[in-house]
């Protein structure tokens, strides 16, 4: 990669400011409504995005993700009610700074962190890519099946709250995913007889089914998506001292730069969102802080921590996106669909044969972070009363404009039926905490997942201990069953009753 | 006295992968190995996992903690309707589609929901299928020119905007 390259890909970026710009305020808009991820707004843009230059698409897309991850931060502080899991953390400290009548101050801090975390994150994934994209040449099919089944354990470990339901919604997903004709003899499977599955379940309406229909259908049990005293206090929502904030934001500018950091290692983890990044930011904070007792009251490195390491995990959910063709997050699976709906293959292959694209999302990154900083600041006030919807609007709508996308991909009603039967499969879920990202997840890499494994299993003739017969490989089957038996391990030990003092 | 935790919701996930699993056994039975060997594999995992849940729900089933309920699934039941009636809805406008057009079937299909949710004001009733079905016209059918099936509204517009 080369100085004219870079400069070129920045150009190029710049260039595309009018879809960089309207996707920055959609990000923030949706961003700021609890319970409507980046995905979803993804998804139902899909129709937008697969119709446009693949350029322009990854340019909205990251532009959008970056926005929403920050805009998160804005009820949270405001309401105290977080816009994604992700700003989850960013309550403990944002809102005791609102209610001490610093809400200015913290919506600044929340911008600065998660602009300047966000941009520093990205220079330093896009300087370090040329090696962390040679990591897919070492990686052949017995490890990739291996990396596969350890990225989906560690979805079920760290992302599901049950390591059990997250592994069978993992395995579910997983053999969803194997619908249809197989690579070798062209044979059905499990194709309930319909022609439209003999090439696979399509993953557009699977994605919206998982996600969209089936939160919108779990959204209906409130009549908002505020309570009344959430309501009042976002119509009392004002623009306070800008330039205290800035000012504090600069004073604390390491802390900006080492809880980036931790967002950016934790998102390269597939399956360790921005909400355990947050939590994990937050925590190590007050670990090294010499004022730990004082956070949960309103510091301005409580709401810092939580905020930029939200923003560094969204360069490092793309790293094994497109450096291994194993999705981060559900936000990476979308964007991998898009980019594979125009021809991309993801892997180290995609630095030699699509550079553009492969180092451009990066740099589109960067430029939207710029570009966002510009837009937020004079715009939070007003965008905080979004969260006023009610969800007998949001509902029906969600539900039926996904619906209509999930027949672009193909251009077939059925896709519109499968699309509604996700959304039931995945309500059921959802109530029932199998983790809808697993499954989801599983259906993406169950083609990749047969391939690689036939491909092995065609080298041993058959005999399935191919799979432990590779260094590398046994290494990560180490680390599999260490994630999987860790947990059950430190839950037994919480368990256990603490001997009495007299034994 | 303690509350039994309603786990038979918890079920639902794993019978519907182990009939599923099952399903794709049966469908896998006579092909070579090539094209059963994945499926094989992970069926197999899946199958130990529900296994694993089935044995974990029954146990605690057993020691009095929970019991076969459904709450989990269907609470709050005032949602349930509403619910309900949002999915038939969703069937119909997909159905209809034919011979609807989407724009004409966002309109009524909107409406209808806003209606079951409570929705009541005329105002409201009116306007956001407006919007929302002037929207999905524009950008499915006049901007993105896709195929999805047009209707009276579609037709019409395009007999006015030729």
């Amino acid at each position: 990669m080369s100085w004219e390259f870079l400069l070129d890909q920045f150009a190029t970026q710049f260039g595309l400011w009018w879809v960089i710009w309207p996707a920055i305020l959609l990000g923030i808009v949706v961003g700021i409504l609890p319970g409507f991820s980046p995905q979803n707004t993804l998804i139902m843009l899909l129709p937008l995005t697969l119709a446009v230059p693949v350029e322009q698409a990854m340019a909205f897309m990251i532009a959008l993700y970056c926005a929403n991850h920050l805009a998160g931060g804005i009820p949270a502080i405001l309401v105290r009610i977080p816009g994604s899991g992700g700003a989850a953390a960013t309550t403990l400290d944002g809102y005791p700074m609102t209610q001490k009548g610093q809400a200015q101050q913290a919506l600044v801090l929340c911008f600065t962190a998660s602009v300047f975390g966000g941009l520093i994150t990205t220079l330093a994934t896009l300087a370090l890519l040329p090696w962390l994209s040679q990591l897919g040449l070492y990686l052949r099919s017995v490890e990739m099946v291996i990396v596969m089944l350890f990225g989906l354990t560690l979805i079920a470990v760290i992302a599901a709250k049950d390591t059990l339901k997250g592994l069978i919604a993992g395995f579910f997903g997983l053999l969803i995913g194997v619908i249809g004709t197989d690579h070798i003899y062209n044979t059905p499977r499990a194709t309930f007889g319909f022609l439209e599955l003999y090439d696979g379940v399509p993953l557009v309406p699977a994605l919206i089914g998982l996600f969209a229909i089936s939160e919108a259908l779990v959204m209906l049990e409130e009549k908002m998506i505020v309570d009344e005293a959430g309501r009042k206090r976002a119509l009392q929502a004002r623009w306070a001292d800008t330039v205290e904030g800035l000012r504090m934001s600069l004073q604390k500018w390491w802390h900006i730069v080492w809880t980036a950091f931790v967002g950016l290692f934790i998102g390269i983890v597939p399956g360790a969102g921005a909400s355990i990044a947050s939590f994990v930011a937050y925590q190590q904070s007050r670990l090294w802080s010499k004022n730990p007792e004082a956070y949960g009251t309103g510091v301005p490195e409580g709401v810092i921590a939580p905020e930029s390491a939200n923003n560094g995990v969204t360069s490092g959910t793309l790293v094994p996106t497109l450096a291994l063709g194993v999705p981060g997050g559900s936000t990476a699976a979308v964007m991998m669909i898009v980019l594979q709906y125009h021809g991309m293959v993801m892997g180290p292959r995609l630095f030699a044969t699509d550079p553009g694209v492969a180092y451009g999302v990066f740099v589109s990154m960067a430029v939207a972070y710029i570009f966002m900083i510009f837009t937020i600041l004079p715009l939070a006030r007003y965008m905080s009363r979004v969260v006023l919807f009610e969800t007998s609007y949001l509902a029906p709508i969600i539900i039926l404009v996904t619906i209509v996308a999930a027949f672009g991909e193909r251009q077939y009603l059925f896709d519109m039926a499968l699309a509604l039967v996700f959304g039931v499969i995945g309500y059921i879920a959802h109530k029932t905490s199998y983790h809808v990202t697993a499954m989801l997840i599983g259906i993406l890499l169950g083609p990749l997942f047969e391939q690689y494994l036939v491909r092995a299993l065609r080298l041993s003739e058959g005999n399935l201990l191919i799979l432990f017969s590779s260094p590398l490989g046994n290494v990560l089957w180490g680390l599999l069953v260490l994630s999987l038996v860790l947990p059950l391990w430190r839950g037994y030990r919480q368990k256990k009753p603490l001997p009495r003092e007299e034994d | 006295m303690k509350q039994k935790a309603p786990l038979g919701a918890d079920l639902v996930i794993p019978a519907l992968a182990a009939a599923f699993g099952a399903y794709f056994f049966f469908s896998i039975a006579d092909l070579a190995w090539e094209a059963k060997a994945n499926g094989v594999v992970i069926g197999a995992i899946l199958l130990v996992l529900v296994l694993a849940q089935l044995v974990r729900i029954g146990l605690r089933i057993r020691a009095g903690g929970a019991d076969l309920g459904f709450e989990a699934l269907i609470s709050p039941r005032d949602a349930l309707p509403k619910r309900v009636g949002l999915v038939l809805i969703t069937i119909a406008f997909i159905a209809t589609m034919h011979w609807l057009g989407v724009t004409l079937g966002m309109l009524l299909a909107l409406f209808a929901s806003l209606w079951i949710l409570g929705v009541r004001s005329r105002k409201a009733l009116v306007l956001v299928p407006l919007a929302v079905a002037a929207c999905v016209y524009l950008l499915f059918v006049a901007a993105l020119q896709s195929d999805i099936p047009h209707g009276p509204v579609e037709w019409l517009l395009e007999k006015l905007f030729p």
